[in-house]
């Protein structure tokens, strides 16, 4: 009786955490055990789970220690279990800067990429990018350019974000992909659609022409994903700042209509993009008054985004900002501090004598 | 001061805009947590001193978002587990809204609605996967808890027949 209380007492002390007194000299010979045949899936993902937690812990792993797990860790691709392989993957993207002679798997992920299980190929390309250099990526090319305009979104999303990561050490021959990723942006999924339009203006960053020509076309279609509205009211808010003749008027003109997108999250990026290119006090009408509705919404980071935009207002239109002095006023008690120190410091820039007393 | 730099208001243009996502216990200590900026908290000794300070600023008030040592966090609470998203204080705080609402509704399916941290313990194997694949060295993956649920929670020697779905069963007499 006396033993089982000290039991309990004893899981208490550890909060029943199974990883928390993980030894890694311990956790590493453990991994040894990766080498027998058959794999048993359950036991190899629980030691594969032990090394991720002591790297997300923030222990130290020697080259030596590093390789050697990664070494272990590759014996593994023999079993066909789904959730062991991706366990498999994460380990060597957590690994691949840390071990040497990492590049022993690319023939491995290369299969898995191209393979029939769509579970292992989105996953598989992000690994296998991980571990590429730019001489190596030329022999993935290919595939790379196939799974952009693969019709499972995961895949091509995959591939897309990869592209953009390889993109800053590769940059001329991820812009060969550009045409590919040009077709994903008008994808039905909203984050292929996204990361598609990522890239391209990506490749297209130091040629102006170009994507005001890109900016231009897309503002036009109608593209549904709210994550690619916000990074195109970017782009065209930028081409706007950069040359305010009436040539941008069509920008203004796209921006101003996604203050009455459904998503909330473009509304606030329109009405912010407004914000900060918008001239006359008149001409922001619109989108200030956005902003104050978030100031009065249920949800405190709408409160915040609607607060930060017009504290920021402040400095170029005080009498903007002024008209909504009312509802600042009531945001000065908000629960959310964050909130309620924006709320003051923007009333104190605008505060009119009138609005002292209350 | 909030409003003294009005340059580069803009919000830019990039994907890279997760800065951060990261799980803590009731003590406020790391059970998960991932940076993607190697200019922002470089160094395991600095991330877990801000969320120390972050936990401390943030475990009594449920107010879903503060601004602190200029990142904006968004952050959400249940039982003994409190979520964190973080982005750069020039960032729209509805995307990170929306990624905090993706971590946290998938964390709460794998776990089938029972978010403490014993259960999430119990899966921790599916949660690293379920980071892995709402965000991509700072880019968002997906923000869709179903289609990450189905990537993530990729166990099913557990579930009962009845349980699984059809395709699920097809998958399993295919292996």
């Amino acid at each position: 009786m006396s033993s089982f209380k000290r039991d309990k007492k004893e899981e208490e002390d550890s909060g029943g955490n199974p990883y928390q007194n993980l030894d890694k000299t311990i956790v590493l010979q453990e991994s040894r055990y990766f080498n027998q045949t058959p794999v048993n899936p359950r036991k190899c993902c629980l030691i594969l789970t032990k090394v991720l937690y002591l790297l997300n812990q923030g222990e130290k792993f020697t080259t030596q220690e590093a390789t050697e797990a990664f070494f272990a860790t590759t014996k593994l691709f023999q079993s066909k279990d789904v959730m062991l392989r991706r366990m498999v993957y994460l380990c060597i993207k957590e690994l691949s800067n840390l071990a040497q002679d990492v590049i022993i798997v690319t023939s491995s992920l290369t299969k898995d990429m191209t393979g029939k299980e769509d579970l292992y190929r989105a996953a598989a390309i992000r690994a296998l990018c991980s571990i590429t250099d730019s001489t190596m990526l030329q022999a993935i090319e290919r595939y790379m350019k196939q799974a952009i305009v693969d019709k499972n979104p995961a895949v091509s999303s995959a591939a897309l974000v990869s592209a953009l990561h390889l993109s800053s050490t590769a940059p001329d021959l991820v812009r060969r992909w550009a045409n590919e990723a040009q077709e994903a942006i008008t994808s039905d999924n909203a984050m292929v659609s996204y990361h598609a339009l990522g890239v391209v203006a990506g490749s297209r960053r130091n040629d102006k022409l170009s994507t005001v020509k890109l900016v231009t076309r897309l503002a036009k279609t109608n593209i549904k994903s709210p994550y690619a509205l916000c990074l195109l009211i970017r782009l065209a808010a930028q081409l706007v700042e950069d040359d305010d003749s009436e040539a941008s008027q069509p920008y203004i003109e796209f921006i101003e209509c996604c203050l009455r997108h459904k998503s909330e999250m473009v509304i606030y990026e329109a009405a912010h993009a407004l914000v900060n290119l918008r001239k006359t006090a008149r001409d922001l009408a619109p989108a200030v008054s956005v902003l104050q509705l978030f100031c009065g919404s249920s949800k405190a980071s709408l409160r915040l985004a609607g607060a930060r935009t017009l504290a920021r207002l402040t400095a170029k239109h005080p009498t903007a900002v002024a008209a909504c002095a009312v509802d600042l006023e009531n945001l000065i008690s908000d629960s959310n501090r964050s909130v309620a120190t924006l709320a003051v410091t923007t009333l104190l820039a605008t505060g009119a004598e009138s609005s002292v007393d209350r | 001061m909030v409003h003294t730099s009005m340059e580069g208001s803009l919000f830019e243009p990039t994907l890279y805009i997760i800065k951060g996502m990261c799980i803590l216990d009731s003590d406020g200590n790391r059970i998960l947590a991932k940076y993607y900026d190697k200019d922002v908290l470089p160094t395991a000794k600095e991330q877990k001193a801000f969320e120390k300070n972050l936990f401390n600023k943030t475990h009594r008030a449920n107010a879903e978002i503060i601004m602190l040592d200029g990142l904006t966090c968004v952050y959400k609470s249940n039982v003994d587990l409190f979520f964190y998203v973080m982005g750069s204080s020039h960032e729209n705080e509805l995307i990170l809204q929306s990624v905090l609402n993706a971590l946290y509704e998938t964390v709460s399916m794998l776990l089938r609605r029972n978010v403490e941290k014993r259960v999430l313990l119990d899966n921790l194997d599916a949660v690293m996967l379920a980071f892995d694949e709402i965000c991509d060295g700072g880019v968002i993956l997906d923000s869709d808890p179903t289609s990450i649920v189905s990537r993530a929670a990729l166990r099913t020697e557990d579930v009962p027949l009845g349980e699984q779905t059809v395709a699920q069963i097809l998958n399993l007499m295919n292996m």
